[in-house]
This record gives C-alpha cells, sequence and structure tokens, in this order.
C-alpha cells in the first residue's frame, strides 16, 4: 500500500507548536551570551568552570535542542509521511519540561545545589521522553526516504542515550554513585549529544535540504548508506570501552565518528560550491560557516587542541550557526504556506498573500549573519589566545566583545522571527 | 517493475528547477528583457508539465485507482497556488521590481520543492503500478514539444 500520509496540510501541527520552539529557543543564545560577556574570560579558561558548563548548556538545550524538537515535530509529516501523535499536547509538554529543565540545570550548575540539579535532571529526563516517545513512533511508521529515516532514528537513539548518560552525572555530581573516569564520562556524553544527537539529525536532514534548497547534486549514495549508522556504531564501541574501563580507546572510536562527519561537511560544502541558484542567501552563509567550523573542531580535536576552543566552533560555529540559518528558510516558508492555506480554505482570492522575502527579507538576515560572524570571529580568538603567550587583558576583551555579539546577534534573530510572526499574525485572512 | 512516469516526470522537474536557477540568475544581470525570457521559459515548461499531469495523467489514474482522488486533488490545489505565483511573478517582471521577483522566485521555490517531493515519493509511483500499459506513452509525451 502506498503511502498517502502528509500530502495534506491538515497532517502538519498546527503553526503555533513549531513556532513556539522557534521564538523561545534564541532567548537562550541570548542568556548564554549574557554570560560570556559577563565571565568570557573565566569560561574561555576551563571547560569545567561553572559558568563554561551552563553556556554549553543553555547553547545545546535551550537553542539547539530546543530548534531540533520544533523542526522535527514540523517536518516528521512531510518528510517522512509520518505525523507525530497528539502532536500539540507532545510539543506543548516538551517544550515547557525542556525550558524548566534547561534553567534548572544551569541554575544547579552555577550556584550548585541539589534541588535545582535533580529538577533539571527529572524535567529533562521527563520532557525528552515524553518527545522521544512521540517522535520514535512516528519514526517507525515512517516510510519516506530511507537514508533520512535511518539517521533521524539513530539520532533519536542518540539523544536517549545522552539523556541517560546526563543523569547519571547529575547522580554522580549529587553524591548518589562514584564513577571512576568522571572526565572520559563527560566526554563520552558530549560525544553522544554532539556526533551523535545533532551531528547525524543534521546528516538527515541535510541530505535533503541541501539539494532542496540551493538545487545542488544529490549527497553520494556512498555517504548517505554508511555516514550515520558509522557514527552510530563508532560510539556504541566507544560506550562499550568506556563501561569496561579502557577510556583511551574508547576515544579513538569517538574519532571515526567525528571523522564520518568531517566527510559530511566536506561533501557539503562541495554540494553547495556546486549549486546551481547563485544567490549567497544568509542559510547558505551560515552553512558555510558552520561546515568549516565543524572541520576545523574536528582538526583541532584530533590534533589534541584546546577543548574550549572546540567547544566554541562546535557550540557556537555549529549549533547556533546552522539551526540560525535553517530558520531564516523555514519560518518565511511556514508563514506563507499556513496563510496560503487558509487563503484557500476561506476562498478569499481577492487578498494575495505576500511572499516569503516579507517576512524575512534578505537584507536584515545577511545583517544578523554578519553580527553573529564577530561573535564567532572573537570567541574563537579569545578561546585560542591562552594557547600563545599573549596579555590576559587581550582575551578578556575578545570574549566580552565575543559575548556582546552574541547578545546582539540572538536578539536580533529573535527580533526577525518574531516580526515574521507578528505578520503572519496580522495578515487579515 | 515499471518507472517510466516516476523517471521522466522526476527529470522533467529537474528541468524546471534548473530554469527557475536560470531566472535567479538572470536577475543578478539587471537585464530585464533577458530576465523576462527566462521567467518566461521557467513558466511556459512548468505550465506544460502541469497540464500533462491534470489532463492526461492524473485523469487516467484517477479511473483505475479511486484512491488517489484525494492526493490529486491537494496536488492540483497546490498546482493552482503556482499558477497564481505565475500571475504575481510576470507583473513584477512587467514592473522591473527586483525585490519582488526574487521573493516570489524563492517563494515559488519551496513551494515547488515540498510538491515534487510528494508527487515524486507518492502520485508516481502510484501512476506507474496502476497504469502499467501505458506508463511509457505518457512519459514519451513529456518529449514532445
Amino acid at each position: 500500500m502506498l503511502n498517502t500520509a502528509g500530502l495534506s496540510l491538515d497532517q502538519a501541527p498546527p503553526i503555533g507548536v513549531p513556532f513556539a520552539f522557534f521564538l523561545t529557543a534564541p532567548l537562550f543564545a541570548v542568556a548564554a551570551g549574557g554570560l560570556l560577556l559577563w565571565q568570557g574570560e573565566l569560561i574561555l579558561i576551563s571547560r569545567w568552570t561553572p559558568p563554561a558548563l551552563v553556556v554549553t548548556h543553555l547553547i545545546a538545550l535551550g537553542f539547539l535542542t530546543q530548534i531540533m524538537c520544533g523542526a522535527l515535530l514540523q517536518m516528521l509529516p512531510v518528510l517522512a509521511g509520518s505525523p507525530v501523535p497528539r502532536v500539540v499536547l507532545v510539543g506543548r509538554a516538551t517544550q515547557v519540561l525542556l525550558i524548566l529543565g534547561t534553567l534548572s540545570l544551569s541554575a544547579g550548575l552555577l550556584w550548585g545545589g541539589a534541588a535545582w540539579l535533580t529538577l533539571g535532571g527529572g524535567s529533562l529526563m521527563a520532557g525528552l521522553m515524553i518527545f522521544a516517545t512521540a517522535t520514535g513512533i512516528a519514526l517507525t511508521r515512517a516510510r519516506g526516504v530511507r537514508r533520512t529515516v535511518v539517521a533521524m532514528r539513530l539520532a533519536l537513539v542518540a539523544l536517549l542515550v545522552t539523556l541517560l548518560l546526563g543523569v547519571l552525572l547529575v547522580v554522580v555530581l549529587l553524591g548518589g554513585w562514584r564513577l571512576s573516569g568522571f572526565v572520559d564520562w563527560v566526554n563520552l556524553h558530549l560525544a553522544w549529544g554532539l556526533l551523535g544527537w545533532t551531528g547525524m539529525l543534521i546528516m538527515g536532514v541535510g541530505y535533503q535540504v541541501v539539494p532542496m534548497f540551493h538545487v545542488t547534486p544529490a549527497y553520494p549514495d556512498w555517504l548517505m548508506r554508511w555516514a550515520a549508522p558509522l557514527v552510530a556504531v563508532a560510539l556504541t564501541v566507544a560506550s562499550a570501552l568506556m563501561a569496561t574501563g579502557q577510556g583511551a580507546a574508547a576515544t579513538g572510536w569517538m574519532g571515526l565518528g567525528a571523522l564520518c562527519f568531517v566527510v559530511f561537511a566536506g561533501v557539503s560544502l562541495d554540494r553547495q560550491r556546486r549549486r546551481e541558484r547563485p544567490r549567497l542567501d544568509a542559510t547558505l552563509l551560515y552553512w558555510r560557516s558552520a561546515m568549516i567550523s565543524a572541520l576545523l573542531a574536528a582538526a583541532l580535536w584530533l590534533a589534541g587542541g584546546r577543548a574550549e576552543l572546540v567547544g566554541v566552533l562546535v557550540l557556537i560555529g555549529v549549533g547556533i550557526g546552522l539551526p540560525s540559518g535553517m530558520l531564516f528558510k523555514i519560518v518565511p516558508f511556514l508563514s506563507w504556506f499556513h496563510l496560503q492555506h487558509r487563503q484557500v480554505a476561506t476562498r478569499r482570492f481577492d487578498v494575495r498573500v505576500p511572499h516569503m522575502h516579507t517576512f524575512i527579507p534578505e537584507a536584515p538576515a545577511r545583517i544578523q549573519f554578519g553580527v553573529y560572524l564577530v561573535a564567532l570571529l572573537a570567541l574563537v580568538a579569545a578561546a585560542a589566545l591562552p594557547a600563545f603567550d599573549v596579555a590576559p587583558g587581550v582575551g578578556k576583551s575578545l570574549a566580552r566583545l565575543g559575548g556582546f555579539a552574541l547578545v546582539l546577534s540572538s536578539g536580533f534573530l529573535w527580533f526577525l522571527l518574531a516580526r515574521s510572526f507578528w505578520r503572519f499574525r496580522g495578515f487579515g485572512l | 517493475m515499471i518507472t517510466a512516469i516516476t523517471d521522466s516526470f522526476t527529470q522533467d522537474h529537474h528541468r524546471c528547477d534548473h530554469l527557475l536557477a536560470a531566472t535567479e540568475a538572470s536577475v543578478g544581470s539587471g537585464d530585464w528583457s533577458a530576465i523576462d525570457a527566462a521567467a518566461t521559459a521557467l513558466v511556459d515548461a512548468m505550465n506544460r508539465h502541469f497540464a500533462l499531469e491534470e489532463d492526461v495523467v492524473f485523469p487516467a489514474l484517477a479511473r483505475v485507482f479511486r484512491v488517489a482522488e484525494n492526493p490529486i486533488e491537494i496536488m492540483c490545489s497546490e498546482h493552482a497556488q503556482m499558477r497564481q505565483l505565475f500571475e504575481e511573478l510576470g507583473e513584477s517582471v512587467a514592473m522591473c521590481d527586483k525585490t519582488a521577483v526574487l521573493g516570489l522566485l524563492e517563494t515559488l521555490h519551496f513551494l515547488v520543492q515540498q510538491h515534487n517531493y510528494k508527487e515524486e515519493g507518492v502520485l508516481y509511483p502510484m501512476a506507474d503500478g496502476a497504469l502499467p500499459e501505458q506508463a511509457a506513452e505518457m512519459a514519451a509525451l513529456l518529449n514532445q514539444v
């Protein structure tokens, strides 16, 4: 039987569901920028300082995971031909718990306190389990493009493993359990979160949207077939080695996972170079800066470079950059598409639905990218500096400049998204 | 398994993608007669594609496969949305309004991509399966000028 689900807009969630995720996420990036503005030099000196841990989670959970959840709820019906059951309820519950969990965890990491850590870990556990269960059901029924569906399923499993490892680390922090090789376990949590959940989802989505957005050649089949499963195998073997106390060997397997993403990033840049649509829009600029950041991060990590610099490249270069670029396409299209649908439903053919650039024009989107790029470059420089013998004042100024630019660019991103939504809401249909 | 309709109509989608990209490229030149020619070529190619689907493939499919009626209706309503955009595109080209032309091409591109995705994944395979004897003949129609 052929799958006809996902053909109609009726299958998609109400526009308020994804938009709630998209409009909340930039506020967490503003908060991360604010913390960098306030204590940037401390954050970039060591990844183990409390504010560094908080910035990491504000970005990874508050911004990145928030957007990924909203986008998945929106995309699954279209991309995989499979709607998410009870999508409004699932969306709201996931989001409330995700926000509560991220804020509580951040408070716990920053100021200590068992209550905050417990509330944070518990809320995140509940929220992400609800999300993973609902999308997991949709993904088992999905019959869309196979390579993308496989990558998405693996990414969802990786989210659960990241979550479990995170909860384990919270339990250790609370003193409920002793764990030898704590640092290695944190690295494993990071690998599952960044390479697994984020990396594999980027792959699965990229296989579809890169050729679609800019009319590029398709990704090679060998890459689509092997990249995500190899990352999953590498992370699984690394975990097994870690559990049996072989931390060093585990790191090598994580490196294999990173190499898979290096190949993906290189191929993505090549496909986009061979695109047919000529314009260099903000989405393309973001894809480029994100893939270059990923390549630099992997090279640095494999060469044993500063972890803080790798963190800046991955979290700000990829984690903030790529979703921002995607939102500049997704949000105007959803606004236009829903208005168009409403026009047909109400038979109001006397009014003309405004085109996508009316919702988010190209020029301010490019300016937003420019401000973001200042943030990225300043923070990369600030994180690289401790490796050189430079006066401490320079690093401090750069970190603060980076934090300030991140507050500005994320605030501007929020404004552009919110204005798009207001224009959608205010349109007389 | 027959894939004549899927293959040939998908290929025609790609041909239209190239024409849309060429129209966008022409906007950079600022030569409005070239932009007009590129936009006309795009709209003509897409209208021809719609006509073959709406006059030949979809009616034949609906006759033998009742389940297809609802998806066909959705596809045709999206064709109507695209025709609306063609009209606006023509007006913007006539007014030499670069911002509007680029915004409309972007919107058309996204609407087309998600539409093609559904046709290529659902409608065409359905047609190939339901119309095995006519598939090759229908595919050949695309190559006739």
